[in-house]
């Protein structure tokens, strides 16, 4: 069994820290999207759309040279950033916007399935029984979207474990501060002699990903009556 | 369906094997524009030679040639990974022979105020060659290293593909600067050279070549391998700011 090298541990932490807060940041974005696609119609709606799946397909490269364009020290969105003293490029803070921004269409995608299967009567009785329309949303329709949000969020976190395109360039690889396992795989991988250490990490990114899918699964389920 | 699949083996095939005359260099990054004017100038003297170039950090490149990659000839910017496919049997050992030499700068921003490695500190973000496949990083963190500031940049430190990506970095602004080679930085826009770094604090960095078994049955890289260790290729490279083969 191949010790870690302890810069690998950290990789790890990082991968799984950016991961999460990337997941936690864009639950409330998520839904507002997804609802909005599912209950309002509103002119532009096919251009909200199409700009929220963009990163589903785009290379993941061209999603991170698009946000270092607008959030990089000489980006669209710098004088802003520079008055509010905000760093984004090159911290931890990139990669989660960077992991989040590619995961955001998987998010809202689960989400809207969950939305679009509640039976619409259910919404128009609330209503009739005096529902505003944001208590109807936190009494009817998100306790009936909960199995999507589930699968939105883990399938936005294993994504988000795996990110590796955007992140490198939004982010860079900063041992300790950004470089996540995917980017230490690719070090090693890239190095002569480096296989057993990637092979390690490999193992463990696998391991993790079956413990989300498995965490998923029985998630999913205890919403069955 | 049959010729068509027939048709595919066969370019299959051709692609494996260099063509007629042409010479598969797989050369250091730092190398990119030294190597454009070297090829250019062996191309004059050998009409129909043609030099198809791959770049990268020179550990990438060794893997990808443990890997089986297609290369006559192989530049490092490290002995350290000659050695590595010496012992693989991969390179030719008479053919092993040195290019170059080079030293380690610190480039910044103009307006940034920095002379020494323990200076660093006021920079934020430093860019370097990721060690492990980067000849320029694993220099300069041995720098770093001897120079008693590693612990102190630890987590500042970007890591960067190869040594070009590093001034990439420093010449966009995303960190505060970034060790690269003296030829390099002699191709660099809006940054200048702060200190070079001193030359007791890293091993003597040189470019080692040598020959794949492949290499050194094709009469063209052989003959390109010659001429590399020839005088004109000497003139050429201290031109574009590599350091003679005298010892200083």
């Amino acid at each position: 069994m191949i010790i870690l090298d302890p810069a690998d541990y950290l990789a790890i932490g990082l991968s799984l820290k950016i991961a999460l807060t990337a997941v936690l940041l864009s639950l409330p974005f998520a839904f507002a999207v997804a609802y909005l696609s599912t209950f309002v119609s509103f002119r532009g709606k096919l251009l909200m759309e199409a700009v929220v799946n963009l990163p589903l397909t785009l290379p993941p490269v061209v999603v991170g040279y698009l946000l270092l364009l607008l959030l990089g020290s000489k980006g669209w969105l710098s004088p802003l950033l520079e008055h509010l003293g905000v760093r984004i490029v090159f911290t931890w803070r990139g990669a989660v916007i960077a992991c989040a921004v590619v995961g955001f269409p998987l998010m809202v995608r689960s989400m809207r399935i969950a939305m679009e299967a509640i039976d619409l009567r259910l919404i128009q009785a609330s209503r009739t029984l005096g529902a505003t329309w944001h208590d109807t949303i936190l009494s009817v329709i998100l306790p009936l979207s909960r199995r999507g949000i589930i699968a939105g969020s883990s399938l936005m976190f294993a994504r988000g474990l795996g990110e590796f395109g955007a992140t490198v360039i939004v982010a860079g690889n900063i041992p300790g501060v950004t470089r996540t396992i995917p980017m230490a795989i690719y070090d090693y991988a890239a190095s002569p002699g480096g296989e057993p250490l990637a092979a390690a990490l490999c193992a463990v990114s696998v391991a993790i990903s079956v413990a989300v899918l498995i965490l998923h699964e029985r998630l999913g389920r205890k919403g069955r009556g | 369906m049959k010729n068509l699949l027939v048709a595919m083996a066969i370019a299959i095939c051709a692609v494996s094997t260099a063509g007629a005359g042409e010479i598969r260099l797989f050369a250091a990054a730092s190398l990119r524009e030294v190597v454009g004017e070297l090829a250019d100038g062996f191309a004059r003297k050998n009409p129909g030679c043609r030099v198809s170039r791959n770049f990268g950090a020179s550990g990438s490149l060794a893997r990808q040639i443990e890997s089986g990659a297609a290369a006559d000839i192989f530049i490092s910017a490290t002995p350290e990974w000659v050695s590595y496919l010496q012992g693989k049997r991969v390179l030719v050992p008479s053919s092993i022979s040195v290019l170059a030499h080079n030293s380690l700068v610190f480039v910044a921003p103009r307006e940034k105020r920095v002379a020494s490695l323990q200076e660093l500190d006021s920079l934020e973000r430093i860019a370097i060659g990721s060690p492990k496949s980067v000849p320029a990083g694993e220099y300069a963190l041995e720098a770093l290293r001897r120079g008693g500031v590693e612990k102190l940049l630890e987590k500042r430190l970007v890591m960067a593909r190869d040594v070009r990506e590093c001034l990439k970095y420093a010449e966009r602004g995303e960190v505060d600067g970034a060790f690269v080679y003296r030829s390099d930085a002699l191709l660099a826009r809006g940054v200048i050279v702060k200190f070079a770094v001193p030359r007791e604090l890293y091993p003597r960095i040189t470019y080692q070549m040598g020959l794949t078994s492949s290499g050194a049955l094709n009469r063209e890289a052989a003959a390109f391998h010659a001429y590399l260790q020839g005088s004109a290729a000497r003139v050429i490279m201290a031109r574009h700011g590599f350091d003679p083969l005298v010892a200083p």
